[in-house]
């Protein structure tokens, strides 16, 4: 009973990231690109949290500079791509040159404060 | 003129050293004003005056009704202390009232009062005034069946002989007092709540106060060592009062008799009246337990000089040093629990000093990783001397911009990944814009 339960789990979750994957195929490559560059955003973010807690919290605003400007990267890219993807109808007007331009604002505000936060 | 003008330039340059209460500047040369009811008690308690004139002092014997008695001239003290003997006056001649003498005592000066059975009310008002209440009834006195002092006529046992004293060397010297104290006459009560009054002399357990020439019909409304016999008054600004509730305690008849405690088997030479005595009045005259506090430092660790504002996390030196007038001089004072607090609202720091033994008490410590406006502390209160308070204020302030440490080594990786987001970020922003 158990065994059988916990194979058909298995199974369910192979279909599940199957279909994911079919899907994601689907996925223009600018916003494959936006993904990958989140997914190395929060990856650095999560490296820096696990360095914190083996070496203590000594400088601690360096500390908070640099996962912030990760969490703010990510944050910004995925902002990013809500409004580039054609499928969501919610921006249809704003094209995504504008959008482009508004990420590229952001992404220098905030590593200006970065910058100065730094220490 | 210019004779007049001289004159006047000496006096006023003079006055100001003619009379003062105790001030560390000038501990020395003490006039003290000694009222009395009667000229005859200057000699039946010689011996208790002679000891203070030969420790220095100036006595000033006047009767109490005497119409030109006053304690002020031209608005400043002509005397250190006063000594009121005159436990019956009802109104003092000259310009001295019960005002006149608490503001001598609030201005610092020392006083000692003796009481005695039906003294006056006007004793009674400055011994409340001071903390002290003795016994509503005015025919009443100490009396105690058990440890009375024996003598050839069985008496009504008023002469008590007590010896529980208060248990400190800084008030009653210390060599310790063999023999018991010799006493007569009415016994106070000191009110708990007040901090500032001490008994040194307790009745025994089985003492009460009644009038002893009428039989006991009600409860003595005063028992057993809640009656106090001698008690001190150490005011917040040192001014230091000794109560007694009996003028006999200082007789030379008292101080000379032989004596024996009922119940004891051990018969004294004399009474302990004259060493008690003796040692009280030193303390009330600041001769002992007088603490200054001088050359309050502080500075940075390795610095001469003490700095305006300190930093936080600076590593500091205090330094303070302590003397205690022992009559003729100041010497230094030891102890091991003088205590220095760095306060801004709380104590951040509480630290025991250390002492080098000849007076000086120093510590050092970090200053806390707060900035404010600190104060360096020392509140110094034991039993007996002088109670100290030195405050200092110090302001803290913290790094300025360019004190931080900079590129600290455990902060590289915080470092790297700020700047491999930025690197990121112009990577990511080539490819999105040539994908397009």
């Amino acid at each position: 009973m158990g065994k059988a339960s916990s194979s058909s789990t298995a199974q369910d979750a192979l279909a599940l990231f199957d279909s994911f994957r079919s899907a994601y195929s689907a996925t223009p490559t600018t916003l494959k690109i936006i993904d990958l560059y989140i997914g190395f955003a929060v990856s650095t973010a999560l490296i820096q949290v696990v360095y914190m807690a083996l070496v203590g919290s000594f400088p601690f605003n360096s500390f908070l500079s640099g996962v912030l400007s990760c969490v703010g990267t990510a944050v910004l890219a995925v902002c990013l791509r809500i409004q580039v993807n054609k499928e969501n109808k919610e921006f249809k007007d704003l094209a995504p040159e504008r959008a482009f331009a508004d990420f590229v604002l952001c992404n220098v505000v905030l590593h200006l404060v970065i910058m100065n936060f730094l220490g | 003129m210019s004779k007049l003008v001289g004159v006047l330039a000496f006096l006023t340059l003079t006055l100001p050293f003619l009379a003062h209460s105790f001030s560390p500047d000038h501990p020395t040369d003490r006039r003290v004003l000694v009222l009395l009811d009667d000229l005859a008690v200057k000699s039946s308690h010689s011996l208790f005056f002679k000891s203070l004139q030969s420790r220095g002092f100036e006595l000033d014997f006047k009767l109490a009704d005497d119409p030109k008695i006053s304690l002020q001239r031209y608005g400043l003290y002509s005397y250190d202390a006063l000594i009121l003997f005159s436990p019956s006056v009802d109104r003092f001649g000259g310009s001295i009232d019960l005002a006149a003498i608490l503001d001598f005592v609030d201005s610092g000066h020392d006083l000692i009062i003796a009481a005695d059975t039906h003294a006056s009310d006007l004793i009674r008002q400055i011994a409340v005034e001071c903390g002290v209440d003795f016994d509503e009834d005015p025919a009443a006195m100490v009396i105690d069946h058990t440890s009375y002092a024996v003598s050839d006529t069985e008496g009504d046992h008023t002469v008590i002989a007590s010896d529980d004293f208060i248990k400190s060397d800084v008030i009653l010297g210390s060599e310790k007092i063999e023999a018991p104290v010799l006493f007569q006459g009415i016994g106070h009560t000191v009110n708990s709540e007040n901090s500032l009054v001490l008994k040194v002399l307790s009745a025994s357990p089985s003492a009460y106060s009644s009038n002893p020439k009428s039989k006991l019909s009600n409860p003595p409304s005063l028992t057993g060592s809640a009656i106090s016999l001698v008690s001190v008054v150490q005011a917040r600004n040192n001014a230091r009062v000794l109560i007694s509730g009996s003028l006999s305690l200082f007789s030379d008849r008292f101080f000379r008799s032989k004596m024996q405690k009922a119940g004891s088997s051990k018969k004294h030479e004399k009474s302990a009246n004259e060493q008690f005595l003796t040692e009280l009045s030193k303390w009330v005259f600041h001769e002992r337990g007088h603490l200054k506090a001088v050359n309050v430092k502080h500075q940075r660790v390795g610095e001469a000089d003490e700095p305006a504002i300190y930093r936080i996390n600076d590593d500091l030196e205090y330094s303070v040093e302590i003397y205690e007038w022992r009559g003729q001089r100041w010497e230094p004072y030891v102890a091991d629990d003088l205590q220095v607090q760095f306060y801004m609202m709380s104590p951040y720091v509480l630290k025991t000093l250390s002492t080098d033994q000849k007076g000086r008490y120093f510590t050092e410590f970090r200053v806390p990783d707060v900035y404010g406006v600190f104060q360096f502390k020392v509140e110094y209160k034991r039993l007996g001397y002088t109670s100290l308070s030195l405050s200092k204020q110090i302001p803290v302030r913290p790094f300025r911009h360019n004190e931080y440490e900079r590129f600290i080594p455990a902060a590289y990786p915080y470092y790297g990944a700020a700047f491999s987001m930025m690197t990121g970020f112009f990577v990511f922003t080539a490819v999105h814009l040539y994908n397009k």
